[in-house]
């Protein structure tokens, strides 16, 4: 019998090994006859003894996989400018954040989050140890993810990217990051918990995910990256709403499979913000389904759709709104600029109306204090 | 606060493997749980620590036992501060205990009882445990276990092992020196003092209390390590509290942009003749990025890190001068009075 001992030197066989070890080591001696008992139940605490560590074998070349691809983010001003917190929600530290390159051309997908308040100055610490100004080109605010630019440099090194339908509900998922100050990545391990959270942007993890890796990539068992760790809160679009989750066992990750587009658009430096109705609803208090509007910011797609006080909304976009929860979900398909149908019952008219209106985006968060600037050149 | 993952993950890592593809009479739990096996050589050894509290700070911890005669590993506290703190035992059994010294700078404390403690975590220098490890933290935070009831036991990995810097003074840090970062929640009240072993039952380090990172702003989740608490336990208690080191003043010829107080970046405003900084052409409007390794985010880190230069030794100073990054040398001067 082939000892694991051996094997587990033997760099061919490690991936293969580590991937399976859980499993394979309990389906192999699960099928031994009963006369053995004694001793394979011995053997068998002895190999998940030894899968187990092969687990952590396969934590650690998963993140010597990524790290020629990590960066470390250093921002300058901006940051600590803001005191206390930002859009209700805890601020952003002062330490540095994690992002990785994604392509030869010196790209950089890191979460929005670092940057919340537009620092004036970014430098990236590659990890040939060579620090680099980095430019901020467009952010998706509905992912909480955004692009740095560096200037190409020889020997960038992409990181393998895990498809989205090789992502199963239950595998190891690997967070990673520099945020604690260390160049050093800081591991956190757990499983993928859920596939096509918040309106299909995110998987969800139990890997902890907090300001110490947003940015940073979750891995997979073999070091390819499922997704890029983000703050996120399905019930909240606050700039740093999903912050106060991250030691929860709740966290997201926004997969890189797929999102070619989206890149795309961010290198040419587009801001996408979650799409805005403007308008504050209850349920339709006479049963019949729909929701009643309660009050239509001014100068909102609501307002500009001529919704008033009362009206009650049928449909979004064909599609029928049963109730709140059901226009969240819709409203999460959608960013600011898209242009909806809203199918509405008039309180004023007493009749259905129609009206197609672009979303607006949300209003900028109240204590977001005003960039800051370098100072002038004398 | 609390993170329900850690048990999953004993659930997904260990039990969910055995009930895959092992017939549960075939095989039995203390045969196969190792894990469980390392939680309970570390039981008997734990105690719970009851003292002072000081409004909502709790008056509870763990705590270790760490030779055979009634000596507690814990840290420090405001349940050490009251009248008497209170030791029980694994077996239920409550002493008064007394302090036999504290280190402010790794937080510890060292407590005696009047009891043989024959169960104990024979504590060496050797570091246990790398990154990416399972580990498992035996605690009582939220004093969840009463009298002789076992400490909760969560399972994690190692996310790194690393240190805090000098900066014991800043608001937001009560520790300085090592530390092993875990992935398991174990900054909730209470949980100072906990073991943290690895699933074949190795001290790895000791649950700190609860600190805030200023890097994250987010609480760390750590164990101090095995050297740190070994020197800890065999120093004279005389000397625990380390003596500060004040270094001599020096000046770069920096005067920094002061516009926006000392969260601004650090903007060089003028800089002065024939000064270090002048000699290393530095110039006003360069914007510092790092000196002596150290980031510079912002006029208050400058300030901090001026501190820990001496005179007449290099330093390297990077700076932004409009889209280059430059890096200098610098030979710091003494300060003049």
């Amino acid at each position: 019998m082939l000892s694991i001992n051996q094997l587990k030197n033997h760099t061919v066989f490690r991936d293969l090994l580590v991937s399976l070890s859980l499993f394979t080591c309990c389906l192999c001696f699960g099928v031994n006859s009963s006369a053995q008992e004694a001793t394979e139940t011995k053997i068998d605490k002895m190999q998940l003894m030894e899968a187990m560590s092969l687990t952590s074998n396969a934590f650690r070349s998963a993140v010597e996989k990524i790290r020629p691809s990590l960066v470390t983010i250093e921002s300058f001003g901006g940051v600590s400018a803001v005191q206390g917190r930002i859009g209700g929600i805890r601020k952003q530290g002062e330490g540095n954040t994690t992002g990785i390159l994604i392509s030869k051309e010196g790209h950089i997908v890191t979460s929005s989050f670092n940057f919340i308040t537009s620092p004036p100055v970014i430098t990236v610490i590659t990890s040939d140890g060579e620090r680099r100004v980095a430019k901020l080109l467009g952010r998706d605010e509905t992912r909480k993810i955004c692009l740095l630019k560096l200037n190409p440099f020889p020997g960038i090194q992409l990181p393998e990217i895990a498809p989205l339908n090789e992502i199963t509900v239950g595998q190891w998922a690997i967070s990673v990051g520099v945020g604690y100050g260390d160049a050093n990545p800081a591991v956190s391990t757990g499983i993928i918990s859920a596939k096509n959270r918040i309106g299909g942007r995110a998987i969800q993890t139990d890997a902890n995910t907090s300001p110490a890796n947003y940015g940073g990539p979750l891995l997979d068992i073999e070091g390819r990256v499922t997704g890029i760790c983000v703050p996120l809160n399905p019930q909240n679009q606050a700039v740093g709403a999903g912050v106060e989750w991250y030691d929860s066992g709740i966290g997201f990750a926004i997969p890189l499979d797929g999102a070619a587009e989206l890149i795309e658009r961010l290198k040419t430096g587009e801001r996408i913000y979650p799409g805005r109705l403007g308008i504050r609803m209850e349920a339709n208090p006479d049963g019949s389904g729909g929701i009643r509007v309660v009050e239509v910011v001014p100068k909102s797609a609501a307002s500009e759709a001529g919704l008033g006080h009362g009206d009650i909304i049928r449909k979004l976009n064909d599609k029928e709104v049963a109730d709140q929860m059901e226009l969240r979900k819709i409203m999460f398909q959608l960013e600011a600029g898209d242009e909806v149908t809203i199918v509405f019952d008039s309180h004023l008219e007493e009749k259905s109306m129609s009206a197609t209106v672009k979303l607006g985006k949300p209003p900028a968060p109240k204590d977001d204090a005003p960039p800051m600037e370098p100072p002038k050149i004398r | 606060m609390m993170s329900p993952r850690t048990m999953l993950m004993v659930a997904i890592g260990v039990l969910a493997m055995l009930a895959v593809s092992i017939d549960s009479d075939r095989l039995r739990a203390d045969e196969t749980n190792f894990v469980s096996a390392a939680i309970d050589i570390a039981q008997p050894k734990m105690v719970k620590v009851y003292g002072a509290s000081a409004g909502r700070v709790e008056g509870y911890a763990t705590g270790i036992a760490v030779s055979d005669d009634g000596k507690i590993l814990t840290t420090q506290g405001v349940f050490l501060d009251g009248n008497q703190v209170k030791i029980v035992t694994a077996d239920g059994v409550s002493h008064n205990a007394s302090i036999l010294k504290r280190d402010r700078e790794h937080q510890l404390a060292l407590l005696q009882i009047a009891a043989k403690t024959p169960d104990y975590f024979s504590i060496q220098s050797e570091e246990v445990g790398t990154k990416g490890d399972f580990v498992v933290a035996v605690c009582n935070a939220f004093k969840v276990a009463d009298k002789q009831e076992p400490l909760s036991a969560t399972l994690g990995v190692i996310s790194l092992r690393t240190s805090i810097e000098a900066r014991l003074n800043e608001r937001d840090v009560a520790y300085r020196g090592d530390l092993v970062l875990i992935d398991q929640i174990t900054s909730n009240p209470g949980a100072a003092g906990g073991a943290v072993i690895t699933i074949e039952g190795q001290m790895v380090g000791l649950i700190g209390k609860i600190i805030n990172s200023s890097e994250t702003n987010t609480r760390l989740n750590y164990a101090i390590p095995n050297s740190v608490i070994h020197e800890f336990i065999n120093s004279d208690p005389a000397k625990a509290e380390t003596a500060k080191v004040v270094y001599e003043k020096v000046d770069l010829g920096i005067k920094l942009f002061a516009h926006g107080g000392r969260n601004s970046p650090a903007y060089i405003d003028r800089v002065k003749r024939g000064s270090p900084a002048h000699k290393a052409k530095l110039r006003s409007d360069d914007l510092l990025i790092s000196v002596a390794g150290e980031k510079i985010g912002n006029v208050k880190d400058y300030q901090a890190t001026l501190k820990t230069l001496r005179a007449d030794e290099e330093a390297i100073i990077v700076v932004k001068r409009g889209t280059e990054l430059l890096r200098v040398t610098i030979v710091p001067r003494k300060a003049s009075e």
